[in-house]
């Protein structure tokens, strides 16, 4: 029950926030009505879906840490770069996957910064908070205006002109160069291919392409075919947005709500109290204090009865075994 | 136990390390082993043992349970997967919740690795890498009849003891013939294992005993 309210409140307050950003939908563009009624749709979903996320044991318990660690006024005085480069190189430039492949690194970028813009440009579009007047009807001259206040200026002849009417055009085609590599990785590597399902491997992959190829082709149809086709390709464009925002809470993408939690955990392992829990038998390094006593109550919740076996250290646990085993049941083998 | 599952038998072990040397070639985990190979005595004796997941069934999967990130899958099938790579968030507390000493992490790639009993090849009926190269039959893999007619009379064991708490596993290893069969193995929990010098023996090979790779961040 609890995550159905947090969603529905969720909704309620983006469905308020749409109201008065677009000035009692006054700059609503009600062509593009779907795509906001779908966005307070993925509100309900991502609200939801994250509620009963963190509502698991492990989870939880990190949740609060982390918000814990990220909200510190000790960590802010102690180290006060960290959260900020943290939420740089994690969930911006995401140095961790530059470790697992530089080719997949280069084309997640190329899928984060493509879908990042694409979202900066297109919800508040469709909110009507994003508005473009201009004083003569047919410009050059426009102003962009945020929530009805004039912004900036531009000609939309040119370079900064062109480059805010192309956004999604560029978002696309970064979209499109990644998402290609992934589905091609897919399809011929068979670390990639090990166990992977279609719903949740594939759907994402082709989603990205649909609605990208689809956008850039509206762009084609204005500018080479005088329009031609637009309205079909308009439908499937928008088809393709809303199911993708509404398959968002609930599959591969969910990702992007998770990994804010790599920041948490990292704020909360290294800048809390940095004081290292040893291998009680062997003396080497497991993890910080923290940490492992965070695990053992995570274990504790979930009636994992041998949370004591988390300050070994997993080669002790090995041998331990294996020498238990060779001592009582197999005698010197 | 699982119906085809990896049986393992220390006693058969020589420590030759085919075993880590071909779970590196798996496709799933290329050039990093996730087999353990533990020298029990090194320098008194030549015993060792190899440690596989052992894919926990009851409770099932401690590492998925203590997962934050929901990155471990268990399948219809028992398996217990690696971790979902864009997912895990590298935290570390399925190195340290598993009982048998399991999971490796790299910190840097903030990335978890399992043995996740070969799913590319098994779940096209082959034997997993460690299985098809064991000289000795230390790692077979197969049912519990196909065992038993290489191995007349053989008995196994898929439960262990920690302390008093009960875990039965996926995968099973070999017990004396006569050993009472619901009698759960030791865990080793309240042992004080004898720490026996490097965890390889010394020359080239990459320790694989190593279970944290990298630096933090």
């Amino acid at each position: 029950m609890r995550p159905v309210l947090v969603g529905i409140v969720t909704a309620l307050v983006l469905s308020a926030a749409i109201f008065l950003g677009s000035r009692g939908l006054h700059n609503f563009d009600s062509a593009l009505a779907p795509y906001a009624i779908a966005s307070v749709f993925l509100a309900f979903g991502i609200a939801y879906r994250y509620t009963v996320w963190i509502s698991s044991p492990g989870a939880r318990r990190l949740f609060r840490k982390g918000w814990g660690a990220a909200l510190s006024w000790q960590n802010l005085r102690r180290t006060p770069t960290a959260l900020p480069r943290m939420i740089a190189t994690y969930l911006g430039f995401q140095k961790f996957l530059g470790a697992r492949s530089r080719a997949r690194w280069a084309a997640h970028q190329l899928i984060f910064w493509g879908c990042l813009l694409a979202a900066a440009i297109t919800f508040p579009l469709t909110w009507g908070w994003f508005t473009f007047t201009a004083n003569t009807g047919a410009g050059p001259q426009y102003t962009m205006n945020i929530w009805g206040f004039p912004v900036v200026g531009f000609n939309a002849l040119s370079v900064l002109g062109w480059l805010l009417f192309h956004g999604l055009d560029i978002a696309a085609v970064l979209v499109i160069a990644g998402a290609t590599y992934f589905l091609i990785r897919r399809m011929r590597d068979r670390e990639a291919s090990t166990g992977q399902r279609f719903g949740y491997d594939l759907v994402p992959l082709l989603a990205l392409i649909i609605i990208s190829v689809t956008g850039l082709l509206l762009t084609f149809s204005s500018v080479a075919l005088h329009g031609g086709g637009y309205e079909f390709l308009a439908v499937l464009h928008m088809a393709a947005v809303v199911l993708t925002l509404l398959y968002l809470p609930f599959g591969k993408f969910f990702h992007i709500a998770q990994r804010p939690a790599a920041v948490g955990m990292q704020l909360f392992k290294y800048t809390e109290h940095g004081e290292i829990r040893r291998c009680r038998n062997c003396g080497e390094p497991i993890d910080t204090t923290a940490y492992v006593d965070n695990l053992r109550a995570t274990m504790r919740d979930l009636k994992l009865d041998f949370d004591a076996m988390a300050e070994v250290c997993p080669r002790c646990k090995r041998l331990r075994r294996g020498q238990a085993y060779r001592t009582t049941v197999k005698p010197g083998f | 136990m699982m119906g085809r599952t990896i049986v393992i038998d220390p006693g058969r072990c020589i420590g030759c390390q085919a075993c880590v040397s071909a779970c590196r070639e798996c496709d799933s985990h290329r050039g990093k082993s996730m087999i353990h190979l533990d020298y029990l005595d090194q320098g008194a004796s030549v015993a060792s043992s190899p440690t596989v997941c052992m894919h926990c069934e009851d409770p099932v999967a401690p590492c998925a349970q203590v997962c934050p990130a929901e990155a471990i899958l268990v399948t219809p099938d028992g398996v217990v997967h690696d971790a979902d790579k864009s997912r895990c968030i590298g935290c570390g507390n399925c190195v340290s919740a598993c009982p048998m000493g399991v999971p490796k992490i790299d910190l840097e790639a903030k990335l978890q690795f399992k043995c996740n009993l070969c799913y590319d090849r098994t779940s096209y009926g082959l034997a997993p890498m460690c299985a098809t190269v064991c000289p000795t039959g230390s790692i077979f893999y197969g049912t519990l009849e196909e065992l038993r007619t290489e191995r007349p009379g053989v008995e196994v064991a898929s439960t262990f003891d920690f302390d008093g708490s009960i875990i039965s596993t996926g995968v099973a290893m070999v017990v004396p013939r006569g050993r009472p069969v619901d009698e759960p193995l030791p865990g080793g929990a309240g042992e004080h294992a004898r720490v026996t010098g490097s965890p390889q023996p010394a020359g080239h090979l990459e320790p694989s005993a190593d279970n944290v790779l990298g630096d933090p961040l």
